[in-house]
């Protein structure tokens, strides 16, 4: 299966799998290759990464939310030319392609970011972490300014998703991601200090689910989207994509069930290459047994004939 | 480091305020060492109806090692466990505690937490005959003592973190292991590096390790939230822990 998650053309991106780690999950190259098989992955994506080395947020970095989790880690990361230095040799080992996420809040620091990262072949593509806060004429002139051959994907901030998604397409990027967690506050229990952060967890998906669904009938068709937020089984995934979106990201259900990436990605490519034809799921849903298969089978018959 | 289903074959209240959970383990984990940990998560059978909540996988380090893929913990008797229960494991996680080729004193130190990180240590470290005492500072003080080995010394600080002979303790002790509370880990760790320079000339290194317990949300190095500042470098928790140097650590 050939799936296409950016922009058609000389230098599209085109995976196996529409199921990818989300920038922050799986770390800068191999940390869950004791956990997962990359190769059932459609691509990595890297942590943020910035031009500048930036030390970790002090304080309280995570608090455990119901159902979820706040995190403030103030993207430690070596600088890209120490990182692309540490990982290159690791990248190159990958069976998958490998996009960077590139952290950049200002034109300069992008065409440097661009200009370093085209001469790195191990990187297929580059994702763009628009800032929060960022006004609508700021992300496009920075946008704008990525030259590049590799395809620039834009990942969008969660409360100016509906005022960027258009402008940023318009503006060249090759791909919308939908989008960074959103942030919030929360107490921490241990020292009584309201510490404030990304918001990670399930309840995350109908909220990035609406906005992917309004915003693809409102963006170029051209542009494809990666739904990305609260991704916790195949179910939430086959939701991304019957809202318009060519592929998924998983962000923290990797740390808690490093198995379900796997296993998402299995599940979306069989369903994606099979749906229109009403084919058995067991090929490729290691957890569904023959006769819950049938079951489904005959369920879905007596539906069909009902109506 | 795998992910394996592990489920909890017996609980047994050991005193007051612990009990200890018997887990039947894959044959990877039997082979655990002092130091490294579990990451665990409560499943049900059926894996599409997971819940959510609690979201984060729980860091248990594991108080002993027994034949037949036994792995035994120490938890709170008030949290609830029932034998059968299903459990996801991340692990091993961490590295092994590094103990001095030489060891024969060692000081154990749990300041407003329980000890129970540092247990797994003891039956190997007895039975080479290494003597142990084991200083019980703050809220750590209320720990019921009584199914811990006769052979560990166990003494109770008083309310100014002091206990008699401090001096000739810290002096005597070849290696010393602190573990605090969670929250304020750094804070904690300075309190007991001041009260150690006091009465302690110089502070060599590998002399004293901080054993860090944060809730680690991946584990493997991905996420960086356990990452910790030392003197001229970073280290994640959780790769590259649980225990580190204090005379390197930056605390504050």
């Amino acid at each position: 299966m050939a799936i296409e998650i950016t922009r058609p053309g000389k230098y599209s991106l085109v995976l196996s799998t529409p199921v990818l780690p989300a920038a922050g999950a799986v770390g800068f190259g191999d940390s869950y290759k004791a956990l997962v098989d990359y190769d059932k992955l459609g691509a990595i994506v890297t942590n943020p990464v910035t031009v500048e080395a930036r030390s970790p947020a002090s304080g309280t970095r995570m608090i455990a939310l119901d159902a979820g989790i706040l995190l403030h880690t103030g993207l430690p990361n070596p600088g890209l030319v120490k990182l692309i230095r540490q990982q290159r040799k690791v990248w190159a080992k990958m069976p998958v392609p490998v996009i960077l996420h590139l952290a950049a809040t200002s034109v300069g620091q992008l065409r440097r970011g661009c200009a370093i990262l085209d001469e790195v072949e191990e990187i297929a593509a580059v994702e763009l972490g628009l800032a929060d806060d960022m006004e609508v004429a700021d992300a496009v002139r920075l946008v704008k300014s990525a030259r590049m051959e590799k395809p620039l994907l834009a990942r969008l901030p969660f409360y100016e998703c509906y005022q960027l998604a258009e402008p940023i397409a318009d503006a060249g990027a090759d791909a919308l991601v939908m989008t960074a967690a959103p942030r919030g506050t929360a107490r921490d229990p241990n020292t009584g200090r309201l510490v404030s952060g990304r918001i990670y967890g399930p309840l995350m998906k109908p909220m990035i689910l609406r906005m992917v669904g309004r915003l693809r009938r409102q963006i170029d068709e051209d542009v494809p989207i990666i739904g990305s937020g609260g991704v916790h089984s195949p179910q939430d995934a086959r939701d991304y994509i019957d809202a318009g979106a060519v592929a998924v990201q998983v962000d923290t259900a990797t740390w808690v069930q490093p198995k379900m990436l796997e296993r998402i990605a299995r599940d979306l490519g069989g369903w994606i290459a099979t749906r229109h034809k009403n084919a058995f799921l067991d090929e490729w849903n290691p957890d569904m047994g023959h006769t819950e298969a049938i079951e489904r089978r005959v369920s879905s018959d007596i539906a069909g004939d009902a109506n | 480091m795998k992910e394996t289903q592990a489920y909890i074959e017996r609980v047994k209240r050991v005193n007051r305020d612990s009990q200890r959970l018997e887990l039947a383990v894959d044959r990877s984990l039997s082979s655990l060492l002092a130091g490294q940990a579990l990451l665990v998560r409560r499943i049900e059978k059926d894996y599409e109806s997971e819940h959510w909540d609690p979201y984060l996988r729980e860091l248990w380090f594991p108080v002993e090692v027994q034949t037949s893929n036994i792995v035994v913990v120490e938890q709170p008797a008030k949290a609830q466990f029932v034998p059968g229960q299903l459990l996801s494991i991340i692990g091993p996680v961490g590295r092994p505690f590094r103990f001095r080729r030489k060891l024969r004193n060692i000081l154990l130190i749990a300041y407003q937490t329980t000890p129970a990180a540092l247990l797994m240590m003891l039956p190997s470290l007895l039975t080479k005959q290494v003597s142990i005492t084991m200083i019980l500072m703050g809220t750590a003080r209320q720990y019921d003592t009584n199914h811990l080995p006769e052979e560990l010394e166990i003494v109770r600080a008083d309310d100014n973190m002091t206990w008699p002979d401090m001096v000739m303790t810290l002096g005597w002790a070849d290696q010393v292991f602190a573990i605090v509370g969670q929250g304020s880990e750094l804070h904690y760790f300075g309190e007991i590096m001041k009260l150690i320079r006091q009465r302690r000339n110089d502070v060599p290194a590998n002399y004293i390790f901080g054993v860090m317990q944060r809730p680690l949300p991946c584990g493997v190095g991905a996420c960086h939230a356990c990452i910790l500042k030392l003197r001229g470098e970073q280290k994640l928790q959780c790769v590259d822990g649980p225990a580190f140097d204090l005379t390197t650590l930056r605390l504050n």
